[in-house]
């Protein structure tokens, strides 16, 4: 086992992780040593797949726009079940963000006076989503990328796997992870460490995220006792397409994008009059599978799924103007040119709300309202600061992502900085621990196949946690749930080799699903309420009286433990939402 | 795209050049009377090649859609998708056995239907039949860069590319890209490729940091400016172009396209302010001068991006805005 001292050590590189690797470096005028940690090639973590843009108020002259109606229309988004405190930093520190990102070289698209040019989005009642064609998310990273390797203090840990997630009341002292291409152990002990691995989509079985999206870090935070938040509330795009459920982005809809039913009819009229289809997101899925449930749906013959159009031939030579890599993407993956055909769309699984328990700050918590961790963060998708609450509205994510990566690298950088350096005692003892339950687990002949369990547990997920949900249903599959994680004990890997093996990591990963799944069933069949994108058939309205609270679940040895905390409300109380 | 303006007269003088010194040599060793229908002759294929030229460049976005349309009415696979929704496919995969250094390769027959992707096959491949089988992938839709191998002899994206469009008789050979040092199986070690990526010195570089890094407005861009570097900026660093690269196959010290496509794509934002350093920078025989303009790079790139335009587009800045003077210690360096 190689033995890596550094000061801060970020996991995930993502837009959150290379942002806040930047900003601890700035921060500290390169001082720190900082590990950065990706068990893909840092350049394709999922955030490069992020399609319509970044939201924030950039210009305010001669605008309606304002702070206020981002934050509210944010809040509204989110079924009241946002931080408002969160977010009112989130819509402030927006726009220097975008800013940020066009200095570091992102080719933002530009109107003719020069500005950044801003497109409308779902329930944002201006446009105000900066976009750089349909590719945000990849020019940002690779902005980030190119700027955070021209740093010497920061040393890139390509393809290298975190296991492990070492503390010691509440302190942070270590991570343990195998080096993927030589399959070696690497024990990370530093300061300070920021989880930003990303969400968990892919523990339904159709979804538009990245096959890497497996919630590694969260699932390794939870495994160490620290609390998750809001587990249930699972994004479903209302576009995505059939059968792969690749994501069609909202942009298409902001462009202009209709969406119809099989008689034709733009149905959004009878769910979001005002808005239509930029109502957001768990409005418009719902929509979608009402229409499928009254038989107004179209059926795909060769998957049997059910779907509605998106049809764009309207916009004829915007498509290639804004929308180009839907054009690129529909035609090599369907052979369908949506300039001349609609597009089979259906919702699919897209963003995780919930993720680890953080303060304001991001800094994770080390219980339901107790104190905070020490040395310790989780921003972008796999921490809840709680900005989205019950449903995020597109385009905020990569606010998220940037001004909590400021937040936590500058703060990260502050801790090291003073941080005196305190005992690890045990640490190398853990990680040789850690080290034999690996090998243990590549050495394993048990009998079940891990694919197997994947698959199980995804359709599982997929039949009773979609966008409505019933409360039997619920509670049957968690209970099966916990039974596919229970089975996973007699896990058999098959590549006993350790060059980059990746039937290992596979297994890894789908241990870290399972514990998200068991954890996503516990939460969602507890809340009797319908709200953002937990819809229950039983219970169609929202209950702010009873279920105005973020759900809090945490690990105690082998149990697991819900309990609730109320929602910061400060200047905008809930109201009955309509679009 | 937009640049294409560019980039068509180097696409009809590349083509055209050669033919019309061809035609000289004619008419000075023969009659000019030969020479003349010759001369019509060559216009014609000039004026061809030109608009094959601006097709290629203007319609950039969609030479696939244009190949796969064309694949469905008259190729094989057309055939057999009229039969069933599954068609037996054999997949021949050269995998790279880490133990003998040597490709071995394995066939493995699974079924697949019209949507089925090279790699929704190997990772189905993967599940059922061999867990131990390994490649590199994520997003599935083209923009992570992962995927990037040999199929059928072509470097390509697997995530991208549609089984039946490319299985011949049932047959799919996939390899590892050879152009870069082999890992394990279809995965191949990206280090050396990383390491050129940053020896161009790929970011802006600003004397105003201290604004760079507290953002306050943003700098003064306009639509036309963007489009300068925008095709260049695609790059998905799948390393597609370096394996089709002959230079880079034989001689590895060579920057390669990638690389250098980079190197123009923050020359030309007009954000940078590196400016000539960048210019001299490419100005060795393992730089801009290596290239032989084979083309296989922006033939193979998936996101076309074209990037031996890029570089002779920095062999053309080199020797109008440096002087000679500046150009010779840059070379004696390398």
């Amino acid at each position: 086992m190689e033995l890596l001292d550094f000061d801060i050590v970020i996991l995930g590189t993502g837009i959150a992780g290379m942002t806040a690797a930047i900003h601890a470096t700035e921060a500290s005028k390169g001082r720190l040593r900082i590990a950065l940690v990706s068990k893909l090639h840092a350049m394709r973590s999922h955030s490069v797949c992020a399609e319509g843009g970044i939201s924030g108020v950039l210009y305010t002259e001669n605008s309606d726009d304002s702070f206020q109606l981002h934050a509210y229309d944010t809040i509204k988004g989110s079924d009241y079940l946002a931080d408002q405190d969160a977010v009112e930093l989130l819509v402030r520190n927006a726009p220097h963000e975008i800013r940020f990102f066009e200095h570091l070289g992102v080719p933002w698209d530009r109107n003719d006076k020069a500005r950044i040019s801003q497109r409308p989005f779902g329930g944002m009642s201006i446009p105000r989503t900066a976009f750089a064609a349909d590719k945000t998310g990849f020019f940002m990273m690779r902005a980030l990328y190119d700027t955070v390797t021209g740093y010497e203090n920061v040393q890139l840990f390509n393809e290298c796997m975190a296991t492990s997630l070492f503390t010691e009341k509440g302190r942070f002292l270590g991570i343990f992870s195998i080096d993927l291409g030589t399959g070696k152990s690497i024990l990370f002990k530093a300061k300070a460490c920021i989880i930003a691995t990303g969400g968990f989509a892919r523990v339904f079985s159709v979804t538009t995220t990245s096959y890497a999206t497996t919630g590694d870090g969260i699932a390794l935070a939870y495994r160490a006792g620290l609390p998750l938040k809001d587990m249930e509330f699972i994004q479903f795009h209302p576009t995505t397409l059939i059968p792969s459920g690749i994501l069609i982005t909202e942009a298409a809809r902001g462009e202009g994008g209709y969406l119809l039913n099989s008689q034709g009819k733009r149905f959004m009229e009878a769910y979001a009059k005002s808005k239509m289809e930029l109502a957001p997101r768990d409005i418009i899925s719902r929509a979608i599978i009402s229409e499928i449930d009254a038989g107004r749906g179209f059926k795909h013959d060769k998957s049997g799924l059910d779907y509605v159009e998106l049809d764009l031939r309207h916009l004829k030579g915007r498509i290639d103007e804004k929308l180009p890599m839907i054009r690129d993407i529909c035609t090599k993956m369907l052979n369908l040119d949506p300039v001349n055909e609609p597009i089979p769309v259906r919702p699919a699984a897209h963003f995780t709300m919930g993720g680890i328990h953080t303060s304001i700050d991001g800094k994770i918590m080390a219980g339901p309202s107790s104190s905070e961790t020490e040395g310790l963060w989780a921003i972008g998708e796999c921490g809840s600061v709680s900005v989205h609450g019950a449903n995020r509205l597109g385009s905020n994510s990569l606010s998220q992502c940037a001004v909590w990566g400021r937040i936590a690298g500058r703060d990260a950088a502050k801790y090291a900085l003073d941080a005196k350096s305190k005992g690890s005692d045990g640490l190398m003892d853990r990680a040789i621990g850690e080290e034999e339950r690996i090998g243990r687990l590549l050495g394993n002949r048990g009998s079940e196949d891990p694919y197997e369990l994947m698959h199980e547990m995804q359709n599982t997920l997929e039949r009773s946690f979609y966008v409505y949900r019933r409360m039997g249903e619920m509670a049957r599959a968690a209970k099966k749930l916990a039974a596919i994680r229970a089975r996973y004990k007699d896990v058999y890997v098959t590549d006993k080799k350790h060059i980059y093996n990746t039937n290992l990591r596979d297994v890894i990963e789908i241990g870290n699903m399972l514990d998200l799944a068991v954890a996503v069933a516990e939460c969602a069949s507890r809340r009797k309420e319908t709200r953002g994108a937990h819809a229950v058939v039983e219970y169609p309205e929202r209950e702010d009286k009873s279920w105005l609270k973020h759900t809090i679940i945490q690990m105690h040895g082998e149990k697991q433990v819900v309990s609730y905390i109320p929602v910061n409300i400060t200047k905008w109380q809930p109201q009955k939402r309509v679009y | 795209m937009r640049t294409t303006t560019l980039m068509l007269p180097l696409y009809v003088g590349m083509i055209g050049t050669p033919i019309l010194l061809v035609l000289r040599l004619f008419a000075i060793l023969y009659s000019p009377l030969l020479a003349y229908p010759l001369t019509v002759l060559a216009a014609i294929g000039f004026i061809a090649f030109g608009a094959a030229g601006f097709v290629e460049v203007f319609v950039h976005d969609y030479p696939k859609s244009m190949r796969l349309r064309i694949a469905r009415s008259k190729g094989p696979a057309a055939a057999e998708r009229k039969e069933a929704n599954s068609v037996r496919i054999t997949f021949r995969l050269r995998r790279f056995d880490e133990g003998k250094k040597q490709l071995v390769e394995e066939a493995y027959v699974h079924n697949v239907d019209e949507l089925t992707t090279v790699l929704g096959a190997l990772v189905d491949i993967k599940e059922k039949h061999d867990n131990t089988l390994s490649m590199r992938y994520s997003c599935r839709m083209g923009i992570c860069g992962s995927c990037g191998m040999v199929v059928n002899g072509k470097p390509s994206l697997a995530c991208e590319t549609n089984v039946l469009e490319h299985a011949r008789k049932g047959d799919i050979v996939v390899e590892p890209m050879q152009g870069h040092p082999l890992l394990k199986d279809l995965a191949t070690d990206f280090d050396d490729f990383f390491e050129k990526h940053m020896s161009v010195q790929p970011r802006l570089y600003r004397i105003d940091a201290k604004e760079q890094y507290a953002a306050k407005k943003e700098y003064h861009q306009t639509r036309e400016e963007v489009d300068r570097f925008l095709p260049y900026s695609y790059c998905i660093m799948c390393g597609l172009c370096e394996d089709a690269c002959p230079v880079v196959n034989t001689n590895p010290n060579f920057k390669g396209p990638q690389a250098l496509a980079q190197e123009y794509r923050y020359y030309a934002d007009s954000r940078d302010q590196l400016g000539k350093k960048r210019l001299l920078d490419a100005d060795r025989l393992d730089g801009v001068w290596g290239c032989e303009f084979a083309g296989a790079c922006s033939k193979v790139c998936p996101k076309g991006v074209d990037p031996a335009a890029a570089i002779q587009l920095l062999k053309t800045e080199l020797m109008s805005n440096t002087t000679a003077e500046e150009r010779e210690p840059a070379r004696h360096s390398t």
